[in-house]
């Protein structure tokens, strides 16, 4: 049985726990054991985004320590393990023995649906769902890590939803972390003409697979216009679940 | 050109709040993307494409020093003149020095970006040399006295009927139109006057190939090979990262300048020029003099990671790709360059002090990235720019953060390395956090988030944090596994 360390984003433990509940049910189904360490706490993100790259290095050796010795690690979220990927080698550079740590551990992590799909080849996880649907391609899993096909995979193969098109489905929603606080005028424009294409693709439900993403379409569609739904796609997921299916 | 990056976000708002250049921003951006993509689906592998220009370049910043020389050996040979200059003063002043040398009245400029990062126009009509900017575009802004909009259409914001007003009164249009071919033909006739009696012919250059000194520049109005060959005196003014080893390597950049910038294959004119005129022949400049243009190149070309910044050949693919840009436009960034583009050069020209916006006001959505053809990371670009503003880093005037937020991360990285305090101290910020939360939401938060509050909500922190939640779930495991036992 394959071993999966469990990588939980300090904003999904202290936020938005039922994604991580939810990642838990799906990679249970899918089948492997689940380890979760009680060590880990934040990747760093926001120390290297707001240039603190020395508070950053000590965040990613914190990780090293903890997930170092996994055999896969697996997170909901595009960007943590973005951070760990590209960002730990590059910031350890000048320490051999801490860059090689974390060239190894960028090579074991995975984005949910990327493991989903393309380590497990599980596209359908036996949920159903009676209606249109939309994903937001978000930054980070889209251009960070290269995934689009397999959250998409995932949505096509529950039973009874319909994916429809997303009009600039690519074009970020204007998070961007402190971005989002300290720049409201254009933050809020961004995120406004994001939650517009979401209500003209006349689909039911937007998802995502950032945190990010969902705590600022989330926020401002809880604000502007509530009744309309966003969702994780790990919630969305495990919602009506029956049993899975292999592919392969 | 007058320097203001520090109203960034005063000018944002003031493009936002204008619903007619919003309007405008989101439709143009589409149809550019789609005419960008369009073009370079002609290339048999436009990654690979993309990737070629990325070496081509890389090489050519690495070579720089090298490739300069070479480069300036070459035009001496073929009988231009160079000069080099250090910053903008010497630049304007020894142009300035060269038209009244020549007792000139007015130059014909083609359009070039290198020009309004020197201020060169103020500095010539400063000692009586009037400037006449003869691509359209910057013609109108020049004539509405406003900055440019976009780095390759500067006027594309400008409404026809502003247009049609402004050449009504300063153009000699007679009658009232808005056909854009008649319009275009009022500034036709009008420039073709100045080019008829021009002396001294001003320009910018997308591309000095090292090999052969030869200056290349892209354009689809031909009014930069008018300004390069009607008069007597030619001045090429370049920034020092322009230059390529060989001619080849410039044919690539063509193809992809062309293609990421306005979604054609080839521009209308591409002209290339090595030399002045000879004895014998009967047109072309008698002399061609080229102003190498440092202003704080050197000091970058030093910063083996800013340096990547002088990749960019100013196509523009990333301004129109940007969600900042499309929503904001090009006058918040303040200065010559605009969109992430500028948010790369401006802040290593002008200093981080003042640059502040520009690499803070960012998603770091990757989009520049995923376009540029040249291979620029822009968001790691920016985060290093943060990096070297905390630490204060004298060469590009840092300013280091404020105490409070040292304090902050201080403190932050205290917590991230020690898991049980980390644990300890959320729960410990959580009863203030969520002390007004409705229904599992926070519409308000006391402290430093108003600019997210202000039109989002935010879940609040959860009473059993996933941390707590697992350990529930293995006690149910662990019970369940001795009831099956």
């Amino acid at each position: 049985m394959e071993v999966i360390s469990l990588f939980i984003p300090c904003t999904v433990d202290l936020f938005l726990p039922h994604i991580g509940e939810a990642t838990v049910s799906l990679l249970g189904r899918a089948g492997v054991r689940l380890i979760y360490h009680k060590e880990q706490t934040c990747c760093g993100q926001p120390a290297i985004n707001a240039g603190y790259r020395e508070h950053a290095k000590k965040a990613a050796k914190h990780f090293i320590r903890v997930f170092g010795d996994d055999e896969k690690v697996v997170s909901p979220s595009g960007s943590c393990v973005g951070m760990v990927k590209h960002h730990y080698p590059e910031l350890l550079a000048e320490e051999p023995e801490w860059r090689r740590r974390a060239e190894e551990l960028s090579l074991r992590i995975y984005e949910l649906s990327q493991y989903l799909v393309d380590i497990r080849k599980i596209e359908n996880v036996g949920a159903s769902f009676e209606g249109k649907v939309a994903y937001h391609e978000s930054c980070h899993i889209l251009r960070g890590l290269g995934v689009s096909e397999q959250p998409k995979r995932l949505i096509k193969a529950v039973k009874g939803a319909k994916l429809v098109s997303l009009n600039a489905a690519d074009s970020c929603c204007g998070f961007g972390g402190e971005f989002a606080n300290h720049y409201p005028d254009i933050s809020e424009s961004m995120v406004k003409d994001k939650v517009e294409d979401y209500l003209s693709s006349g689909a039911g439900v937007l998802l995502v697979s950032e945190p990010g993403c969902l705590f600022n379409i989330g926020g401002f569609i809880s604000r502007n216009h509530p009744g309309k739904k966003v969702m994780h796609l790990a919630s969305f997921l495990t919602e009506n679940h029956k049993t899975m299916n292999n592919t392969r | 050109m007058e320097i203001k990056t520090e109203q960034f976000s005063e000018v944002a708002k003031k493009t936002l709040e204008n619903a007619q250049s919003f309007a405008f921003l989101k439709l143009r951006a589409n149809f550019v993307r789609t005419r960008r993509e369009t073009a370079l689906s002609t290339f048999p592998d436009a990654v690979a494409a993309q990737a070629y220009g990325a070496a081509i370049r890389a090489e050519a910043i690495a070579r720089l020093p090298e490739l300069l020389e070479e480069f300036e050996k070459n035009a001496l040979a073929n009988g231009a003149r160079v000069f080099w200059a250090r910053d903008a003063k010497e630049a304007n002043e020894y142009i300035v020095h060269l038209a009244k040398e020549r007792g000139i009245e007015y130059v014909t400029k083609g359009k070039s970006m290198v020009t309004e990062e020197l201020g060169l126009n103020e500095a010539l009509e400063k000692n009586g040399v009037k400037a006449w900017e003869t691509d359209l575009g910057e013609f109108i802004i020049q004539l509405l006295n406003l900055p440019p909009f976009h780095i390759v259409g500067p006027a594309i914001n400008i409404p026809v009927e502003k247009v049609r007003d402004l050449f009504l009164e300063k153009v000699n249009l007679k009658e009232p139109t808005l056909d854009p071919v008649q319009l275009g033909y009022a500034a036709r006739l009008f420039l073709r006057d100045k080019f008829h009696r021009t002396r001294m012919g001003i320009t910018g250059v997308n591309i000095a190939v090292a090999e052969t000194g030869t200056l290349i520049n892209v354009e689809n109005e031909g009014n930069i090979r008018f300004s390069k060959s009607s008069p007597r005196t030619q001045i090429s003014v370049m920034s020092l990262e322009k230059v390529v080893p060989t001619l080849e390597d410039a044919l690539h950049l063509v193809r992809l300048l062309c293609r990421n910038c306005t979604g054609q294959k080839l521009s209308a004119y591409i002209s290339m020029d090595n030399r002045p005129k000879k004895n014998d022949e009967i047109d072309g400049p008698e002399e061609l003099i080229i102003v190498m243009v440092d202003n704080g190149r050197s000091k970058i070309y030093q910063d083996r990671l800013a340096r990547h910044a002088m990749r960019c050949i100013r196509c523009g693919a990333c301004l129109s790709s940007c969600p900042v840009y499309r929503q904001i436009g090009g006058y918040p960034y303040g200065w010559a360059y605009s969109g992430p583009m500028g948010q790369i050069l401006n802040p290593l020209l002008l200093g981080l002090e003042r640059t502040q916006d520009l690499y803070r006001a960012t998603t770091l959505c990757g989009a520049c990235k995923a376009v540029c053809p040249t291979g620029i990371d822009h968001p790691n670009l920016f985060l290093q720019y943060r990096a070297k503003d905390v630490l204060g880093e004298e060469t590009f005037q840092g300013k280091k953060r404020p105490p409070m937020e040292r304090v902050f991360f201080r403190v932050w990285t205290w917590a991230v390395t020690r898991s049980w305090f980390w644990n300890r101290a959320s729960r410990m910020v959580r009863p203030f956090i969520n002390k007004e939360a409705r229904e599992g939401m926070l519409r308000r938060v006391r402290g430093p988030f108003e600019g997210w509050f202000r039109s989002r909500d935010l879940p609040a922190m959860a009473e059993k944090t996933f941390h707590d939640r697992w350990e529930e779930m293995q006690k149910v495991e662990g019970r369940k596994t001795e009831a099956r036992r």
